[in-house]
């Protein structure tokens, strides 16, 4: 039964490979999308470090991108 | 307006993408299993009418995205709003993706159903300018940094573009094609037997779904690009 679902009335070659295809194109935009996400969050959060304390503390407290980035930052870590 | 400010829309944006994130799955399952198991075999086609579920959303997605880039683009030139041009760089490489997957498997379904991989008929032809027409966009996007001239390049590009969207979608009644007439009429009545439209729908939601996860992760990366650029002046 797993051998003729597999096979596809003989169409199984073009069915799985059009499957395949589209879901591992889609998943490589997400790892790749995620990826350039993560490393932005994380070089931002490194600029951030770099001010000084008091002008990060009022940046972080009036900033609402700050705190966000920062929130998932501490998250990851 | 503080409502469209970019502290506003990075929390929404979390929001959607914690949604998203939590019904993906379910929904990805549900539709797959429609696609390949539930729905029936096609009396002619046999099995392989189970790539019109990834090849007609992808194709519905690649005309839909062109067709929002172009109208923002336009608009963007006109009015010279911000927001528009983050809009069309976030939009535009998953526009590519699936004009580029409904090319393949359109070619994968070719094969068994024409007994040719390609042909050079008018919808085919007219999907691969649209690629080439995302190309183009992606490429100016990427190497032309005076955004004056880049507005002006991307207004021409959509201008141009938009002319061949509907050349796709009339190519199959204009000309003789290998390609089958439209199955599916938004305004008339559908050619195709409910019990594979609800799987091709359920199929475009997983699909739609997806590229509004990929939209809203690279909108926020935009946005921390443009913070992190301005960082000192917060």
């Amino acid at each position: 039964m797993i051998i003729e679902f597999l096979k596809m009335g003989g169409y199984g070659f073009y069915v799985w490979s059009s499957f395949l295809i589209v879901f591992t194109f889609c998943s490589l935009l997400f790892y790749k999308t995620r990826k350039t996400l993560k490393k932005y969050e994380k070089e931002f959060a490194m600029e951030l470090e770099k001010l000084p304390a008091k002008q990060k503390k009022r940046i972080t407290k009036s900033s609402k991108v700050v705190s966000n980035i920062l929130a998932s930052q501490n998250k990851l870590s | 307006m503080d409502f469209f400010s970019f502290g506003n829309i990075i929390v929404y944006i979390d929001k959607f993408i914690k949604f998203i994130n939590s019904i993906f799955f379910v929904i990805l399952i549900i539709g797959i299993s429609f696609a390949l198991i539930i729905s029936p075999v096609d009396y002619l086609q046999g099995d392989s009418v189970r790539i019109m579920y990834v090849h007609v959303p992808s194709a519905w997605i690649g005309l839909s995205i062109f067709s929002l880039i172009a109208i923002s683009t336009i608009l963007n030139f006109i009015f010279k709003i911000k927001n528009l041009f983050l809009f069309i760089k976030s939009l535009a490489p998953i526009g590519l993706l699936f004009t580029c997957l409904s090319i393949v498997t359109g070619s994968l379904w070719g094969k068994p159903t024409w007994g040719t991989w390609w042909a050079w008929d008018a919808r085919l032809t007219s999907m691969l300018v649209l690629m080439l027409f995302y190309v183009l966009f992606i490429f100016s996007l990427k190497y032309f940094k005076n955004n004056e001239n880049l507005t002006k390049i991307l207004s021409i590009l959509s201008i141009l573009g938009i002319i061949n969207i509907p050349i796709i979608k009339y190519s199959v009644e204009w000309w003789s094609t290998l390609h089958q007439p439209a199955s599916i009429k938004f305004l008339g009545s559908s050619s195709i037997h409910p019990s594979m439209l609800f799987p091709l729908f359920l199929m475009l939601l997983v699909l739609l779904l997806y590229c509004a996860l990929i939209f809203l992760m690279k909108y926020k990366t935009e946005i921390i690009k443009i913070k992190k650029q301005n960082i000192k002046r917060l």
